[in-house]
C-alpha cells in the first residue's frame, strides 16, 4: 500500500513519485493498477517513467553469470513438444478428462525432443512417397474411427456438464444463496455459478477452449475493493466443459466472478483478456 | 526470430535458448538462490515466451529485454510466493501504451558493456542501490522496503526514482 486512499484516482505527482517503484515492480496491486489507469488516461508528459524503465537492462547485466544445468533445454524443448503435440488434432496423445484437477496425478515423461541434428537427419531420411504414403494412412485410420469417437465425446461432454449445471442448480437452491451468469468476454466460454452463504462457489462452464501443458484457467472473485483475488484454478480437456468449486468466497451480492487464462496455477493477477464473467446477485 | 516463435517454431525456441539462456538463467538464479526454482522460472518463462509471441508487440522493447522481463517477473513472483505477502501486483502485463517510447529498453540494452554497468551502478548512493536491488533482486514492495529498512515510504519511493534517474543520466553521457 502507499498510504494513499485506494478509493481515489491517483494524480499526475504522484504518479511521477511512484514512477521508480512502477519500473521496477515494487508498487502493491492497488497502487500499479492504480498508476495504470492514471497512465492511460492522462495527457501529460510521462516520458520519465519510461525513461527509468530504460535502465533496468543495467541490472540485469549487473547479474553475475551462471550457466544453466545442461538438463534444462531437453527439458524446455521436450515440454514444448508434448504441449505442440497435444494442439495437433487427431495426434496420438491421450485426450484429458473434460476436467482435471490442478495438481492431479503427474503426467508421462515426455519423449525427450530431438536435437537439430537429429530433426535434420529425420528430415533427410523421409522422401516425398513416404510421406505421401503416411499421410493416406493417417487419414484412412482417422475416417474408419473418427465419427464413433466424435459421438462417444460429444455425449459425454454434454453428461459432463449436464452434471456441472445440476450442481450449480442444487446450490442455488440453498436460502440466501447467489448466482451468476456468467458470459464471453471474446469469442468463447459461458456458464453458471452459484455461491452459497458460506462461501462455497459452484462453476460449470461450457464452451471452453481445451488447456495445455501447464495452462490453466483460474477463477478470480472481484469485491467491492476491485482488488481480483485467486480462488482457484482448472483444466480444461478437448470438450470444452468444466465444473469447478471453491470455498472462501464472500456471499456478497454485486461480487464479480470471472475467468482467465493462466500460465499456470497460482497467479497473483489476472492475465487479459477476461475470458468470462458475470456478477453475482440474490437467486430470489 | 519472432515471426518464427509466434509460429510455434519448436526450432525457433531453441534458437531463443541458445542465445539467451546464460543470461535467463543468471537472472533468475540471483534471484530466486534456488537452482531448482531458477530451473523452473527458465523454464516457464521460454515456454510463456514460446506460446505468447504472438502477443509482443514491435517497438516496447528488443526481444532480448522482453525475453528477460518475463524471466524477472517470474523470478519475483516465484519468490514472493515464498512469503507472506497480502497483496502483488501483476507482472505479466506488458507496459501502458503511455510509455511505448521508440524502444524502451532496447535503446539502453544495445551496447552495454561491463564499464558501462559498473559506471551506472557507480552513481547510486548506498540507500538508494539498497532501495533499488531490494525491490528489483529481492521482490520486496515499496512499502515492505520501507519497513525493512525503517525508512518513510516518501523516502524510498524517493530513492528509487532518484537513483534510476541518476543512472539514466550517466547512461546518456551525462552528469548523474
Amino acid at each position: 500500500m502507499s498510504g494513499i486512499d485506494p478509493a481515489r484516482e491517483l494524480t499526475h505527482d504522484e504518479v511521477v513519485e511512484m514512477g521508480g517503484a512502477f519500473v521496477l515492480g515494487a508498487l502493491g496491486a492497488a497502487d500499479a493498477a492504480g498508476v495504470r489507469s492514471h497512465l492511460s488516461t492522462c495527457t501529460e508528459d510521462h516520458s520519465e517513467i519510461a525513461e527509468l524503465g530504460g535502465v533496468l537492462p543495467v541490472l540485469a547485466e549487473s547479474v553475475p553469470t551462471v550457466e544453466p544445468p545442461a538438463g534444462l533445454k531437453a527439458r524446455i524443448m521436450a515440454a514444448a513438444a508434448a504441449e505442440a503435440a497435444a494442439e495437433v488434432p487427431g495426434a496420438a496423445t491421450v485426450a484429458p478428462a473434460a476436467v482435471a484437477p490442478v495438481g492431479g496425478a503427474m503426467p508421462a515423461e515426455p519423449t525427450p525432443f530431438p536435437t537439430a541434428d537429429e530433426r535434420t537427419m529425420r528430415r533427410d531420411r523421409s522422401s516425398p512417397l513416404s510421406w505421401a504414403l503416411r499421410i493416406a494412412a493417417v487419414v484412412a485410420i482417422v475416417a474408419l474411427g473418427a465419427s464413433t469417437l466424435l459421438l462417444r465425446n460429444q455425449l459425454n461432454d454434454a453428461q459432463a456438464y449436464q452434471q456441472a449445471v445440476t450442481a450449480v442448480i442444487d446450490a442455488a437452491g440453498q436460502p440466501g444463496a447467489l448466482t451468476a451468469v456468467l458470459t464471453a468476454d471474446g469469442d468463447t466460454g459461458t456458464g453458471l455459478a452459484a455461491v452459497t452463504p458460506d462461501g462455497q462457489v459452484t462453476l460449470a462452464m461450457q464452451d471452453l477452449a481445451p488447456t495445455s501443458g501447464a495452462t490453466v484457467y483460474t477463477a478470480w472473485v472481484i469485491g467491492g475493493d476491485g482488488v481480483p483475488v485467486d480462488i482457484g484454478s482448472f483444466n480444461v480437456g478437448r470438450g470444452g466443459t468444466a465444473s469447478f468449486s471453491a470455498t472462501g468466497v464472500p456471499a456478497t451480492s454485486g461480487i464479480v466472478l470471472a475467468l482467465t487464462r493462466e500460465t499456470g496455477p497460482g497467479a497473483t493477477a489476472p492475465t487479459l483478456p477476461i475470458i468470462s464473467k458475470g456478477v453475482a446477485t440474490a437467486a430470489g | 526470430m519472432l515471426v518464427r516463435l509466434a509460429d510455434g517454431e519448436l526450432d525457433a525456441l531453441e534458437d531463443l535458448y541458445d542465445r539467451y539462456k546464460t543470461m535467463a538463467y543468471s537472472i533468475a538464479y540471483r534471484i530466486t538462490n534456488d537452482t531448482t526454482l531458477a530451473e523452473d522460472v527458465v523454464q516457464e518463462a521460454f515456454l510463456g515466451a514460446w506460446r505468447n509471441a504472438a502477443r509482443y508487440v514491435e517497438g516496447r522493447g528488443s526481444v532480448k529485454t522482453w525475453l528477460l522481463s518475463i524471466v524477472h517477473h517470474r523470478a519475483i513472483d516465484a519468490v514472493r510466493r515464498r512469503r507472506p505477502t497480502t497483496e502483488l501486483p501483476d507482472v505479466e502485463l506488458p507496459p501502458p501504451a503511455a510509455l511505448t517510447l521508440p524502444d524502451v529498453w532496447a535503446e539502453v540494452a544495445v551496447g552495454l558493456d561491463a564499464a558501462t554497468v559498473r559506471g551506472a551502478l557507480a552513481t547510486l548512493s548506498d540507500v538508494q542501490r539498497e532501495a533499488i536491488e531490494l525491490a528489483y533482486f529481492g521482490g520486496l514492495t515499496q512499502q515492505e522496503i520501507a519497513e525493512r529498512t525503517a525508512t518513510p515510504l516518501g523516502t524510498v519511493k524517493s530513492r528509487m526514482r532518484l537513483g534510476l534517474l541518476a543512472m539514466r543520466r550517466y547512461l546518456e553521457g551525462g552528469s548523474p
